[in-house]
């Protein structure tokens, strides 16, 4: 399948599951986008917890000027605050509009969990057909435990009462996906997302 | 507490009552209807046939060796720090659990959905243990506040209306809820259950899938509990079953590309959570996660190694056997197993939880194959069930009256044959035209929701040489199978195909050794009875001798086609006699378009207008479906379509004498949508269909249409 083919699977799939999509140029306007939505839903926090140094400090200094709390970890003890949870996924498959995110690190899972919204930016690069054509890096992954990767697609739903769909049971109620189109980048200087991710702790 | 009849009386009643509960009549019909169309549209630009066929060989590969498996696993698990432990029986499991729980000074505990969990009765255990227990997964959280069990292995509360969830959210929260605020009883649990999970001790999950090569658990929900049951807390059990375990990745991905779309319609279930060993985990003293995982046997590694049944053990929970079974639409869940529910829950009752609570359920069988035909690991759930109840009868030794007097009449031909003749005449009293007029005094007043027809004054084998004609330089050799209603009750519906087949310079030859087909005989467990006729209709025509054999009923065809080669494939000679018999069966349909390619030509064009029944034999056990509509127009008429065209009409042979309250529903639907077309005629390619539709047209009140064999109406 063709890049843009895939990219526009992706967007038709994800919109039947109420994710929304975003093309993004660069890591700042994904930081301002996030921002932007946390301010419009009323709320004042972001959980960032998997940033590296350099992503962290910008991110920083973007919530500042906006006053927003940008949370980086010990994200437990906000439970209850985070508005926002912010990303960076590790993969998209375009058939489900899944976003694989590596969620080792509990504060990630946090974040990623117990926040109203969650933004996710996601490199156009690293979009599949097909979950299958991920096997063997998925599989290399388990393969160093501990290890807890999430396939994501779309917001925590359930239709348990009535079948009628209702989101947002326990998880967050919205998810947003931002594809980062590297070739475009410009603003920031990390052109790939994936040297921007912070080491996971080892324990 | 969930309750099951053990026996057949409570069992209708409570069916009866369930037939009352209008709510969940409407409730499971929109959601059969709705289920269709999702999942359809769900596998599109999928190779379903394929997929199921790998999913199903991948099953196999592994149930044979679900221990090595396991002992990969362990060794795997164990390496990255997971504790692992095996459960012999589900109060082995229990007490594992409530060992662990222990061991970690828990006090709360939340819950994934697991059906595993509801086959150990898991929560009833630890809270006799004194642990505070609470499900996460909505629909578990509603049942376990009303001590009910769930209703469906994955919506475990859509047997419960809004009301009834408003008056318990109303009880829990001491705050009146509104009914029809739905978002808003959603987020009453998610505020409830976000503070359980925060003070939570331990989480316990079931699981998808355990990936042997790399020791991962594989979690699918929609909720997006699993993963707060498997973060929070600082304990995690997973119960998975043997049956749960894959060799790798590749394996569970497969499996994940139907189990969501199978069950729900979904592309892919909103989360996906794939674990390997203790996660990070800051409320823990050490800062990781204590883990482990219990896999329980309870019967499935010797399951695994029984030659018919180990085909269970390749089911993966989806839930679709229900969905599409007319029985459960009509009765819901609870009334259609006992833990596990649906097609398979009639068979794993019977291996999980007891002889006494699969006794009653196992009978409620149309063997009408919907479950089998939506199945996305391609298990023979029908055939199963049968041979569920014939163990049964085998191991209680309890052969009731009827099966006695099937085995000594149906294996006699001559004594068969003689007796349906005087039925002829032992009728005559209550005859009236078609019809009996009064009910025979075996039956009792639940079975006058249709009427029976005469068994014909001559059967069809006894005016064959007449009617017959010899044709100098024919076409094709056929031989017709007759099958007992078009014998003895319907031959008109062949006298129509000798006089079409004559036009088209076919020869149709009327082998007279044959009999019944047998079918009849294996609905009840008689495998033996079902083996003798089998051999004695191979004796009878043999395949080599004819281009065709052609049949009218679709319930004898799908019978020689499926179930001779279980009965008879392995035996010396008879096997090769099968596969051609297979090789060169047709129904009537097929066989005008496909072999004699009748073309709207050769028919004076009506206009009449028909709306069509779709036999469950037909369809789904021969998997004739063009054809007969196809043929319908061809032949100048309008085909008039109608919902659920492919839904049993209710008669299933001797569930109908068995199960008359749901063969009158059932038939009461049919023709109900029948009718809705505004069709002047019913036309369908079964005698046993016609016998129930016809009889239920004759006792309706109102409009009634014609109802006919699409032979008839052909050679009209």
């Amino acid at each position: 399948m063709e890049k843009h083919e895939q990219i526009r699977l992706f967007k038709e799939r994800a919109e039947a599951v109420q994710t929304s999509v975003t093309d993004v140029t660069g890591l700042q306007q994904a930081f301002l986008y996030a921002i932007e939505v946390t301010k419009n839903q009323g709320g004042s926090t972001i959980a960032a917890p998997a940033l590296g140094p350099e992503e962290r400090s910008q991110l920083a200094e973007l919530c500042r000027q906006a006053e927003i709390t940008l949370l980086t970890e010990n994200i437990r003890d906000h439970i209850g605050k985070i508005q926002t949870g912010l990303t960076l996924g590790d993969w998209g498959v375009a058939e489900t509009a899944t976003l694989v995110l590596d969620s080792t690190s509990e504060d990630v899972r946090i974040a990623t969990m117990l926040s109203e919204t969650h933004i996710a930016v996601l490199p156009r690069s690293r979009i599949k057909s097909d979950a299958m054509e991920l096997e063997s890096e998925l599989s290399e992954l388990m393969r160093s435990a501990p290890r807890y990767l999430a396939f994501i697609s779309g917001a925590s739903r359930t239709a348990d009462i009535e079948r009628v769909l209702t989101i947002g049971v326990h998880g967050p109620k919205e998810l947003h996906l931002l594809i980062l189109d590297e070739g475009q980048e410009q603003s920031s200087p990390v052109h790939d997302v994936q040297k921007a991710k912070r080491k996971p702790r080892r324990r | 507490m969930i309750t099951t009849p053990s026996d057949l009386k409570t069992y209708k009643n409570d069916l009866k009552r369930a037939l009352q509960n209008q709510f969940l009549g409407a409730t499971l019909d929109n959601f059969a209807t709705a289920f269709k169309a999702s999942r359809t549209k769900a596998f599109e630009g999928i190779d379903l046939d394929t997929l199921i066929a790998e999913i199903a060989q991948g099953k196999d590969e592994a149930i044979p060796y679900l221990e090595e498996l396991f002992a990969a696993f362990k060794a795997r698990a164990e390496a990255v720090g997971i504790k692992v432990h095996i459960a012999r029986t589900a109060f082995e499991a229990n007490s594992i659990i409530a060992d662990i729980a222990r061991a970690n000074q828990v006090k709360k505990i939340v819950k994934g959905k697991s059906m595993t969990a509801e086959e150990t009765f898991l929560n009833d255990h630890l809270e006799k243990e004194g642990f505070i227990v609470t499900e996460t997964d909505l629909g578990e959280w509603i049942i376990q506040m009303r001590h009910e069990g769930p209703s469906h292995m994955v919506m475990p509360a859509i047997h419960l209306s809004r009301k009834e969830v408003a008056e318990l959210f109303t009880k829990v929260t001491g705050q009146v809820q509104d009914p029809n605020d739905i978002n808003g009883m959603v987020k009453v649990a998610r505020r409830e259950l976000r503070q359980v999970f925060l003070e939570a001790d331990m989480g316990v999950t079931g699981a998808n899938f355990a990936i042997a090569e790399t020791g991962t658990i594989g979690l699918v929900t929609n909720e997006g509990n699993g993963r707060l049951v498997t973060t929070l807390p600082r304990v995690h059990v997973a119960l998975v079953g043997f049956d749960k375990l894959v060799p790798d990745l590749k394996s569970a991905l497969r499996i994940l590309k139907a189990l969501p779309r199978n069950a729900t319609g979904q592309l892919i279930s909103t989360y996906v959570t794939w674990i390997t060993g203790p996660t990070p985990c800051t409320s823990s003293p050490d800062g990781r996660k204590e883990m482990h995982i219990v896999f329980l046997d309870n019967g499935r590694l010797a399951l695994a190694r029984d030659p018919l049944f180990s085909q269970a053990l390749r089911c993966i929970r989806c839930g679709a056997c229900a969905n599409v079974c007319p029985i459960y639409k009509l009765v819901g869940g609870h009334n259609y197993g006992h833990v596990y529910i649906g097609a398979i829950g009639l068979i794993l009752t019977y291996f999980y939880h007891g002889r006494e609570n699969a006794r009653a359920i196992v009978k409620a069988c149309l063997n009408c194959q919907a479950c089998k035909a939506v199945c996305p690991t391609g298990i023979d759930l029908p055939y199963l069930i049968k041979g569920v109840y014939r163990t049964i009868l085998e191991v209680e030794g309890k052969t009731p009256v009827k099966n006695r007097l099937l085995k000594r009449v149906m294996g006699n031909r001559k004594l068969f044959h003689f007796l349906l003749r005087r039925a002829y005449l032992a009728q005559k009293p209550v005859a009236e035209g078609e019809y009996l007029r009064h009910l025979p005094f075996f039956f009792s007043s639940e079975h006058g929701f249709r009427t029976l027809p005469v068994v014909a004054k001559t059967p069809l084998r006894d005016m064959w040489e007449r009617i017959n004609p010899r044709l100098e330089k024919p076409r094709y050799r056929v031989a017709l199978f007759g099958g007992c209603l078009v014998d003895f009750v319907y031959p008109e519906q062949a006298l129509a195909l000798v006089r079409f087949l004559k036009d088209h310079n076919v020869q149709l030859e009327y082998p007279m050794e044959q009999t019944c087909c047998g079918l009849p005989a294996m609905m009840m467990g008689e495998n033996e009875t079902a083996r003798d006729v089998a051999v004695q209709n191979l004796k009878a025509i043999d395949p080599a001798n004819y281009d065709y054999i052609l049949t009218l009923c679709a319930s004898c065809g799908s019978h020689l086609k499926e179930n001779y080669p279980k009965l008879l494939g392995e035996e010396k000679g008879l096997g090769v006699k099968v596969e051609q018999l297979k090789a060169k069966l047709i129904d009537f349909s097929s066989f005008m378009i496909n072999v004699l390619k009748v073309k709207p030509e050769m028919f004076r064009k009506s206009g009449k207008k028909v709306a069509y029944h779709a036999p469950c034999h037909l369809c789904r056990g021969l998997g004739v479906t063009r054809e007969p509509r196809e043929l319908i127009m061809v032949a100048g008429m309008e085909y008039c379509t109608a919902t659920d065209e492919d839904v049993c009409c209710g008669f299933g042979g001797s569930f109908s004498v068995d199960f008359p309250e749901i063969s009158a529903e059932l038939l009461k639907r049919k023709l109900a949508n029948a009718e809705a077309t505004g069709a002047e005629v019913l036309v369908t390619d079964c005698p046993g269909c016609v016998l129930q539709l016809r009889g239920g047209m004759d006792q309706k009140s109102g409009r009634k249409m014609e109802v006919k064999h699409i032979a008839e109406i052909i050679g009209e």
